[in-house]
């Protein structure tokens, strides 16, 4: 489990600490590989519950296929422990509560590694995530 | 489950996050039902933020690390990934209108004989200089001419994703830089008897703001690339709208004129420079009238006196850049990657991103 931030620190904190990140990670001149990189980014916004259930089945098998798992969410969600115990690979991205949709998803992109990085609504993932993806460029 | 996706919007972008975010949200604000399309976007290598605008709104950012290797490099990489039965690709200074890839959807999935569809610039682009309304203008000009067929532009397309990939996607081999591939692309649906059409009522706007330089060096290129890529006459016969032949359309009438003039010349005692001049000048507006006339309807007079000069010098910049297309062609040969690239391709070395393969 990776916290990257939490709502008790302060905004400037935390944008220090993100930036930092964003740098260091993606302008990184990565090793040569032969298959992209994969990240998935869950947008949770605020005041949005998603169950750890849902969550779980929605991952299993993205997870085995090295996919880094993101879930990005404006303000602590009340159930944020149960997603942490349920998820144990994916990185939790906190941002202060207030955070819109949009900054929440630049954020996130940010600190994910990945080449291909798919974005999910926390609204639509229920439906999305279930669906077959062909991440694998041919 | 969700139903399937019918449309995938694919935006390739290269350095354009002032552009990109205003691309975007156009698209967003599409007439379509949003659980119907994926929204992809090809960063190639930006130096920009254009990666975290794109994040903004679309399903998928897909970044290419390295050398940047051109849109239609981009837009294969795209493609792999696209889900719907039909892909649009969207330049990443073009604005669609709200129902312009419902339009073109639409038109795909009801006639059964038409594989791909391109949209046209509209006459006002967002930026007002005078070489931005120039080159639209007179890009606008080209596209809305009533001619058999119709050349496949790059701003805005969409086709079907089983003829995109039996006729073997972009040509990321030899085009490299942003110009001609889509027109490339849609000659080689056409021979491979895929229907192909140009929609004059569904239009773009372009938002890339152009200066005369970047004008004259976009004409050079396309003239030189069309003759030493593509090849000038088969170009010609399957692309009679591309802008180039627009600029060079008005070279033969005006060749005459000149020869007309040089000749009464000689039988002038002291045919003296205004008269020479004068000659000239109205021998240049009849061989470009109809153009000059549109330009009267879209701007008005002041914009035609402005842009007949120019006009003139871009005529001659395509001109000399075709001839010297077609001595590259003739001496050096078509463009190819770089020896390195070449070299990857051909021991097939498999890599992200992929090495540029060869149609």
């Amino acid at each position: 489990m990776h916290r990257v931030s939490s709502d008790d620190r302060h905004d400037a904190d935390f944008a220090a600490q993100n930036s930092v990140k964003a740098d260091s990670s993606p302008d990184q001149t990565p090793p040569r590989r032969r298959t992209p990189r994969l990240s998935l980014i869950v947008v949770l916004p605020e005041n949005h519950v998603v169950s750890p259930d849902v969550l779980t089945e929605s991952l299993r098998g993205r997870v085995d296929r090295h996919v880094d798992v993101l879930v990005a969410c404006a303000g602590q969600p009340t159930n944020l422990s149960a997603l942490q115990r349920s998820i144990g690979e994916a990185q939790f991205l906190l941002a202060p509560a207030g955070t819109s949709t949009e900054a929440l998803r630049e954020l996130a992109i940010r600190q994910a590694p990945g080449d291909i990085v798919r974005l999910v609504s926390g609204a639509r993932f229920d439906s999305q995530v279930t669906e077959q993806e062909r991440f694998m460029t041919s | 489950m969700t139903s399937a996706i019918s449309l995938s919007v694919i935006v390739p972008v290269c350095d354009a996050a002032d552009t990109l975010d205003r691309a975007l949200s156009a698209i967003l604000a599409s007439e379509l039902n949003r659980e119907d399309y994926e929204l992809i976007v090809v960063d190639d290598s930006s130096s920009d933020t254009s990666p975290i605008v794109a994040a903004r709104y679309a399903d998928t950012v897909i970044r290419l690390t390295g050398r940047q290797a051109g849109p239609a490099y981009a837009r294969n990489r795209g493609a792999e990934l696209a889900r719907g039965a039909v892909v649009a690709f969207v330049d990443a200074d073009v604005m669609v209108r709200p129902g312009t890839l419902g339009g073109m959807l639409q038109l795909i999935e009801t006639h059964a004989g038409l594989d791909a569809i391109a949209a046209s610039h509209d006459r006002s682009p967002a930026a007002e200089n005078f070489a931005s309304l120039y080159w639209n203008l007179l890009v606008h000009y080209g596209e809305q001419r009533d001619v058999a067929g119709g050349s496949f532009t790059s701003g805005c397309v969409a086709v079907r994703r089983s003829a995109l990939f039996s006729t073997g996607l972009y040509d990321e081999w030899r085009f490299a830089t942003a110009c001609l591939e889509s027109v490339e692309l849609g000659k080689r649906l056409e021979r491979a008897g895929h229907g192909v059409l140009l929609c004059r009522d569904l239009q773009v706007t372009r938002l890339k703001r152009w200066s005369l330089l970047s004008v004259c060096r976009e004409v050079w290129t396309r003239s030189a690339l069309l003759t030493r890529s593509l090849g000038y006459h088969r170009t010609r016969e399957l692309a009679p709208t591309e802008v180039v032949f627009t600029l060079s359309r008005a070279a033969a009438p005006a060749f005459a004129l000149v020869s007309m003039v040089i000749l009464c010349s000689a039988f002038l005692s002291e045919p003296g420079w205004p008269i020479a001049i004068a000659i000239a000048v109205a021998g240049s507006i009849i061989a470009n009238s109809s153009l000059y006339l549109f330009f009267a309807r879209a701007r008005g007079l002041p914009f035609v006196m402005a842009a007949a000069p120019v006009h003139i010098f871009m005529q001659c910049v395509g001109g000399i850049a075709l001839c010297i297309g077609r001595l590259m062609r003739d001496t050096v040969g078509d463009r190819l990657p770089d020896a390195a690239t070449q070299a990857y391709a051909e021991v097939g070395l498999e890599t992200w991103p992929p090495v540029p393969r060869p149609q």
